[in-house]
């Protein structure tokens, strides 16, 4: 960029007042309700509180600190690990400079993290434990540039740090004694970041090639939340759970641009392996989950459910497949039917499910990312709880289309939010336009003059809209793939039809340039081996219980009850079950879960040419690597299938 | 169905170790202690009479037992002589005019000190040999209360409890003498519960466990157990006083004979050593289910539907009550408090069959 970024994103944005940023809304919250919870914690089965104040002052001393080590405007400094408040207030103090916050996911490996330091030109880290300054300093090894690592948990660490490691505490108390020193320095670390300034950069999940950087800046996610807020999709106060990964858009939207702008507390559990325990105590009232995670909560319910006897599952039984009904209608436009049957089953079972899984004070539960399955949307909706789909992507801060609280459909997505604008091009494929929507790539003006024509996102998701104004997202545009004989389809709509099974976690659909359609896939553990306990399958691992006859019958019929739904000459003919799950750390699926199709063409392609050639079984080498990064590879004799006719 | 649990949530390891965690507990606590409070209001005299008080003052003797056999793990087949120091104790020093709010303080500790010098037996037995010297107990006291005329007035005698108040509430109305007994036995539920989350409880826990093993983790078995029998003996003993004021209001030795303690040690395996809610049903049912057994039955006679001779219809509701004991310690060997717990439980993971979380 040749002009100055600030007076390019000026002329972009008119109407952004230029104090308009978090960092003085988290001012403003410390200013007039400098006692209300902002954050908690869950520390050794106790919630810590920090009040506003609290935060500001985090925030500020940390800033402080973090400048006197030489951070300074335009720095990127990267945020790795877990949900912890000190990484929130890092990721604020490091706003407060003018310098961009990075975060990564806290399972990436060394060499994609080093690969981004690389790109971004890190020089400074903050990572949230032992496990992730390790990590930091083997990435130190290939970057040396990487000068500090500023570590939040002390455990393994605190007295003997490592050369270039200090502590967060460290840092904030250097940062407070400045303060102290220079009495105008808080004021000036809050005013100035300026609304064009970039709030965070985020990172596209690199599907096809290395992650982009999306810069967002304060005036996008600001604009983002208030256009949401607009059309009531977050109201002031809500208590939300911060569990999902900070290197992800809606966490940073929910947990801190909107936590900011409406005064959220937010809740952050213990480890992510109490997130659902926590989920419980917390009882949030805005609740955000993928569509894999709802079905994963309905698994669990169905699980629960199967284990009972008597009459509790009787009830179960009974009032469940009512409220379905009833909700089946009346998304069909039919009255619901209330009265006596809704109130006794909200007594009985609706709403002590709703307080078990810790959603019973939920008024806003949302969904996106993927297409949610029939059951699993239904299901939760006649729950009772407002279950919502929204779509949007990181390049427009997550906030784009959202269903309104009163049309609900399965297929559509819902409406642009006030202030963004909708159109689908020639080509079918998805525009936004809008002051939430990023102004380019980092550093890569190619790939921004391909994302941003004239103003309006390239969103690359085929859809089309509806006659009443509601969006329906199709699939990737890129992703429209043919058979030999021409019939266009899309893999993932095929694939997340047959993941809405239960018993079905991963589903890869094959096809493009063959014969036939077929598919590999990843059964779901708890599920089939519940139904493997109640029928009498016996097996000691994955790998066994993926390749038993009975288990095939079973997938076989439910891919079948899939192929039904399908239009003729798209059902999928013949499947393979893997001995294991995609894994994101064998590079089959990105750190979001989405496949990585080359990938898994490439690893699996002699399974692929099995199935379409028609064999029983294949003796397949299989590649795995190991926790240290190891590779090695395991002998698997693999079943194939027919699955059965639509 | 009845307990939610969402939104309890702690901030410190001191709201953390609260009784009542639960709202649907705090709910049904509020709830029975209004209606304990207004029972009076809306029960008739005669059954508030003979069966709600009399089971309050048991519930409050059974606690007290089950504090040291319960908690501490001494067993006591002497009780009953231990409430009677207290009730006899009560009267004389309020005759001697004492006023009777510290005159029920003194009883509990002459009761109090009685039972620890008894209860020094069990520094050196344990098990059945700490039975003997508790039987001891009860004979030693019974032989000196019935033969020591200054104490019971003659073998014969009865001894009328003088009219008193407490706290400026004269205790010659029903509902001022269940007030009192209700208050007495809330309180006592209240420290009992505080003493299971307290150092002394856990102690007594330890040495319940096994005493040597107590000792090695640095709790002092001698002063543990000596200030178990106090702690016990002195509950027992205000709870004697509050019997003999409250309810019999006129006592002879016979009120307190072992058949008593036996009693009492009933009501605190029925209703499941160490518990607080099993006190209250232990009491509840060792007193009342004989009550409503022989009620039951003798109205079935009078209907001609249970054609037994009038010899054996005395004896049948006890052969009941007897089979329904054996029945529930079969069935719950840690009797009505583990069958109430199981209930609750069942409601708290309601609709699955165990906790999801």
């Amino acid at each position: 960029m040749q002009h100055d970024p600030i007076d390019t994103s000026v002329a972009l944005h008119p109407d952004w007042r230029p104090g308009d940023t978090i960092l003085a809304r988290l001012a403003q919250n410390a200013a007039q309700y400098p006692g209300e919870i902002a954050m908690r914690e869950r520390d050794r089965g106790i919630w810590q509180e920090y009040d506003w104040r609290a935060y500001l002052a985090a925030v500020t001393e940390f800033a402080a600190g973090l400048e006197a080590q030489g951070i300074g405007p335009g720095d990127v400094v990267m945020v790795i690990g877990d949900n912890r408040p000190n990484l929130y207030f890092a990721m604020l103090g490091i706003a407060c400079l003018r310098a961009i916050p990075s975060p990564a996911y806290a399972d990436a490996p060394t060499t994609e993290l080093a690969a981004q330091m690389a790109r971004e030109n890190i020089r400074m880290a903050v990572a949230e434990d032992q496990e992730q300054v390790d990590k930091m300093l083997e990435a130190r090894e290939s970057w040396p540039a990487l000068e500090l690592v500023i570590y939040d948990d002390p455990r393994g660490l605190s007295g003997r740090e490592p050369a270039g490691v200090m502590g967060f505490d460290a840092i904030r108390a250097a940062g407070a004694a400045r303060l102290q020193a220079e009495p105008g320095l808080r004021d000036a670390l809050i005013t100035r970041a300026s609304v064009h300034d970039i709030a965070v950069l985020m990172h596209s999940s690199g599907t096809t090639g290395a992650p982009k950087g999306i810069p967002l800046k304060h005036g996008h996610v600001l604009s983002g939340v208030r256009n949401a807020a607009a059309a009531g999709y977050f109201r002031q106060g809500e208590v939300h759970m911060a569990y999902l990964p900070m290197a992800w858009v809606g966490d940073y939207i929910f947990s801190i641009a909107a936590a900011t702008e409406l005064r959220f507390s937010v809740n952050i559990p213990e480890a992510q392996e109490t997130a659902l325990h926590d989920l419980r105590e917390i009882a949030p009232s805005l609740y955000f989950a993928s569509p894999r995670a709802w079905s994963a909560m309905l698994t669990r319910v169905q699980v629960g459910i199967a284990e009972t006897k008597g009459v509790k599952r009787w009830l179960y039984d009974w009032f469940m497949p009512r409220a379905m009904a009833a909700e089946r209608a009346r998304l069909a436009g039919k009255p619901g039917a209330g009265g006596l049957t809704r109130w006794l089953g909200e007594w009985l079972i609706y709403g002590p499910i709703r307080d078990q899984l810790g959603l019973a004070r939920v008024k806003r539960a949302y969904t996106a990312g993927e297409a949610i399955g029939e059951d699993v949307f239904l299901w939760f909706r006649a729950l009772g709880l407002n279950l919502r789909q929204f779509y949007g992507q990181t390049e427009n801060c997550a906030l784009a289309v959202a269903q309104g609280p009163d049309d609900i459909s399965l297929t559509t997505v819902g409406r642009p939010f006030p202030g963004v604008e909708m159109r689908i091009d020639d080509a079918g494929q998805i525009l936004l336009r809008g002051d939430n929507i990023f102004d380019g790539y980092f550093q890569n003006p190619k790939a921004s003059a391909e994302a941003l024509v004239d103003g309006w996102l390239q969103t690359g998701d085929a859809g089309q809209i509806e006659p009443d104004g509601q969006l329906v997202v199709l699939g990737r545009v890129s992703e429209v793939v043919e058979k030999r004989d021409g019939t266009r389809f899309i893999p993932t709509y095929i694939e997340n039809r047959l993941k809405f099974s239960p018993h079905i976690k991963d589903a890869a659909v094959i096809g493009q340039g063959r014969d036939m359609l077929v598919a590999i896939i990843c059964i779901d553990f708890q599920a089939v081996g519940q139904w493997a306990q109640e029928n009498g399958v016996a097996y000691t691992s994955y790998a066994e219980l993926s390749q038993t006859p009975r288990v095939y019958d079973l997938i076989a019929g439910q891919i079948a009850a899939v192929n039904a739904s399908l239009p003729h000459g798209l059902s999928v003919a013949r499947f393979a079950n893997l001995h294991k799950e995609f894994d994101p750390d064998d590079g089959e699926v990105t750190r979001t879960r989405k496949l990585k199709r080359n990938v898994i063409d490439d690893r699996y392609g002699p399974i692929i040419q099995a199935l379409n050639d028609g064999a029983d079984q294949i003796d397949f080498k299989a590649r795995i690597t190991y926790e240290n990064g190891q590779t090695g590879s395991l002998d698997r004799v693999l079943r194939l299938a027919d699955a059965g006719d639509s | 169905m009845f307990y939610r649990l969402s939104g309890t949530y702690h901030t410190s390891y001191r709201a953390d170790r609260r009784l009542w965690k639960v709202p649907t507990d705090r709910w049904l606590v509020v709830a029975l202690l209004v209606l304990g409070a207004f029972a009076p209001l809306y029960v008739s005299p005669l059954y508030l009479g003979s069966y709600v008080l009399p089971w309050v003052i048991w519930s409050a003797a059974a606690l007290s037992l089950t504090l040291l056999m319960g908690l501490a793990g001494q067993l006591h087949f002497g009780f009953a002589a231990v409430m009677a120091i207290g009730a006899y104790a009560s009267i004389h020093l309020t005759r001697a005019g004492i006023p009777f709010e510290i005159s029920l303080l003194l009883s509990g500790l002459i009761a109090a000190v009685i039972g620890a010098v008894f209860g020094g037996a069990a520094l050196r037995v344990k098990g059945l040999y700490l039975v003997m010297a508790t039987l001891a107990m009860q004979y030693l006291v019974d032989w000196v209360v019935v033969n020591v005329p200054w104490i019971s007035g003659g073998a014969h005698a009865t001894l009328r409890t003088p009219a008193v108040s407490f706290l400026l509430l004269p205790l010659d109305s029903l509902a001022a003498r269940y007030w009192l007994a209700l208050g007495w036995a809330v309180l006592l539920t209240v420290f009992f519960m505080n003493v299971k989350r307290s150092s002394f409880g856990r102690a007594l826990v330890a040495i319940r466990d096994k005493d040597f093993a107590a000792a090695v983790i640095g709790v002092d078995p001698f002063r543990t157990k000596l200030m178990a029998f106090f702690t016990s003996s002195f509950m027992g003993g205000v709870t004697g006083a509050i019997l003999a004021f409250c309810f019999y209001r006129a006592v002879t030795p016979e009120q307190f004979g072992f058949n008593v303690s036996i009693q009492l040690v009933a009501m605190v395996l029925v209703g499941g050593l160490g518990s607080v809610i099993g006190s209250w049903l232990g009491a509840g049912f060792v007193l009342l289910a004989p009550i409503f057994l022989t009620n039951i039955i003798s109205a079935l006679a009078a209907t001609g539907w249970v054609p037994v001779s009038q010899n054996f219809l005395s004896h049948l509701p006890l052969m009941i009550y007897g089979a329904m004991i054996i029945g529930f310690l079969l069935l719950e060997p840690l009797g009505l408090a583990k069958i109430y717990d199981n209930i609750r439980k069942y409601f708290l993971v309601w609709p699955f069959r165990h906790a999801r979380s």
